[in-house]
This record gives structure tokens, sequence and C-alpha cells, in this order.
């Protein structure tokens, strides 16, 4: 009898779940769901709302964190200034998630970064120091450079400075002794400086 | 009859403070090591004991509520007391970090010689380190 070839059976493909599905599912009980929906709405513009409006809310850190992975892959003026108003959060958690999200998109952050300078809540200008400290964008250097010379806050100097500390160079120097003239009395930020001019 | 050196663990993302506050207890006759953020310091913690812990609020991969929450949980266990430094001074936060179990929130910049003062007082009982 000679060889009979059997049909191929079809492979088993995951059932393909949609952007609709997806969005739901970000409401599911099961914080696995949601984290898996987070994932999968990658690229998805419409999903944008959505993660942003959940992104406060959500109390399993698995899923924030899925969820500002999928947001700041967007990288989108819309997403940097849904993100940013996290940085005024009481909430600790998400403050540093949502720094960390934004210190990886630098596309649309560049753009937000004036006002963040300006906030009037030094808070939010420590936290900016924290997301330049890794926005990887050939502006980031200047501007925690003058966040050491204008600010008035000395925790914004002292970050900006923190922040500044693995690209400084004798470029620099002048820029941190004014900086501790500027604060006399903050022995913090004296030692930083002696520390960073080492 | 000596006393035995106190240990600190300093935890900070930024690099300056954990200089700065290192600096300032090694000059206070404590053994300080140094954790970058809240994971560190549970793993360090893990592995040695400490009579005081110095530790910052907002940090990657672990932050400074969480750590002091793991710190005081059954995983670690520590009764050493801890000292929260944050830059931050909203309303909530010093009750949030003595909710977690911190012996005391201190917004920067603090005084060196009150930081001092503060560590000597808190370790002046018969001490925890292993």
């Amino acid at each position: 009898m000679g060889l009979v070839r059997r049909k191929a059976e079809p492979e088993q493909q995951p059932q393909a779940v949609s952007s609709d599905d997806l969005m739901r599912q970000l409401d599911d009980p099961d914080p696995e769901v949601r984290r898996v929906a987070a994932l999968g709405l990658d690229g998805v513009a419409e999903a944008v709302d959505a993660l942003l409006d959940r992104v406060a809310a959500e109390d399993a850190p698995t899923v924030r964190d899925a969820m500002l992975t999928t947001l700041a892959a967007h990288d989108t003026d819309r997403v940097a200034a849904g993100l940013a108003v996290h940085l005024a959060s009481d909430d600790a958690e998400l403050r540093t998630a949502a720094a960390e999200a934004l210190s990886s998109m630098p596309i649309s952050v560049p753009a937000l970064v004036p006002r963040l300078l300006e906030d009037p809540d030094h808070d939010v200008r420590v936290m900016t120091a924290m997301v330049l400290a890794d926005l990887p964008h050939p502006e980031s250097l200047t501007w925690l450079a003058v966040m050491i010379k204008d600010d008035p806050h000395p925790n914004v100097v002292a970050s900006a400075i923190d922040a500044l500390l693995p690209s400084l160079g004798p470029e620099h120097t002048e820029l941190l002794e004014r900086a501790v003239r500027r604060f006399p009395d903050d022995p913090f930020l004296r030692f930083t400086v002696e520390a960073a001019l080492r | 009859m000596t006393q035995t050196q106190r240990k600190a663990l300093v935890v900070d993302d930024a690099a300056t403070v954990r200089m700065y506050h290192t600096t300032l207890l090694g000059d206070a006759g404590f053994e300080v090591q140094e954790a970058a953020n809240g994971l560190e310091a549970v793993e360090a913690a893990l592995a040695t004991g400490f009579d005081l812990f110095v530790v910052d609020v907002n940090m990657p991969k672990m932050n400074g509520y969480t750590c002091v929450e793991t710190l005081r949980s059954e995983t670690v266990g520590t009764p050493a007391p801890v000292v929260m430094i944050s830059t931050e001074d909203r309303p909530g936060d010093a009750d949030r970090a003595y909710a977690a179990g911190a012996n005391l929130y201190l917004v920067k910049p603090v005084a060196p010689e009150r930081l001092v003062r503060i560590a000597r007082l808190l370790t002046s009982g018969p001490g925890v380190a292993a």
C-alpha cells in the first residue's frame, strides 16, 4: 500500500482577541487578565485614553507596569501629558512609575519640559530631574544645567546635580560652585557639589 | 566594656544622597552599607542584621514605603528603627511612612547634626544586628 498523505491538521492558532475585547478586559477582576490585556494593547491608539483613565486607579503593580509600558511605547503628546500629571501624585509608587515611563519617551516629553521646569510644586520639579536623568535626548543635560542654575529650591538643585553626575565635566565646575553660593546654608548641597567635583 | 559598632543601611537611588548619609553616619561611628532601591535593601536586610535603616521614598524597582512594609513583614521581620527621609512634604506623606512601619519621617534637607543625633537616639538600646 502506498503512502497516503494525510491532510495536514490545521495548527492550533491562539484566537485573535479584538482591541475592543482587550479594552473590556482592562476591567476584569483578575489582575493577570488585565496585565495581558494591557500588554496586548501595544500600538493600539484607540486604547490610550482607556489606559490613561485606569493607570492611577490600578492597584496591582504588575498591571500598572504593563499599562505604563504600553502607554510609553506610544510616546505621543497625549500620553506624555496624561502621565505627567502623575508626577504630582500622592502615591509614591505611581509618581515614580510615571517618571520612569516618561524618561523612556524622548519624542513627546521634550515639549513638556519647559512647563515642568516652571511647575510651582518643587516636588514635581524634583521628579522632573528624575525624568531628565534617563531621558535619551540631546537637550537633557542642558535642562538639568538650567535647573541647577536657576531653580529656587535646593532639593531640586540637588536632584538635578545627582542626575547630571554621570555626565559631569570640568565645564560644569562654575555651575556647581555657583549653586553652593546660592544656598550657602544647605550642607547637603555643599556636600553634593564637593563630591561631584572630586 | 566596648560597645559593638552599630550597623546602618542607607537606602536611596541618588548616589550623592547615599554618599552624604553614609559619610555622616560613618563619621558618627556607624558601620554603613548602601542600597540603591528598596529591593536591594530587602536583599541586604535578609543577609545582614542592621540596627538602623535610613530610607528614601521615591526609588525605582521598590519605593520606600513598600520597602519599609517589607522590612516589617514576616519576610524580613526586622524590629530595627527606620528613618524615612524624602524631598516630599505633601500632606499624608508622614502618615503613609508611619503606617508602613517607619519610626520617623524627615523632609530633606536634614541638618547633619540632627540626623546623627536621631540615629544615636534610635540605636541607643541593646541593638538588634546579628
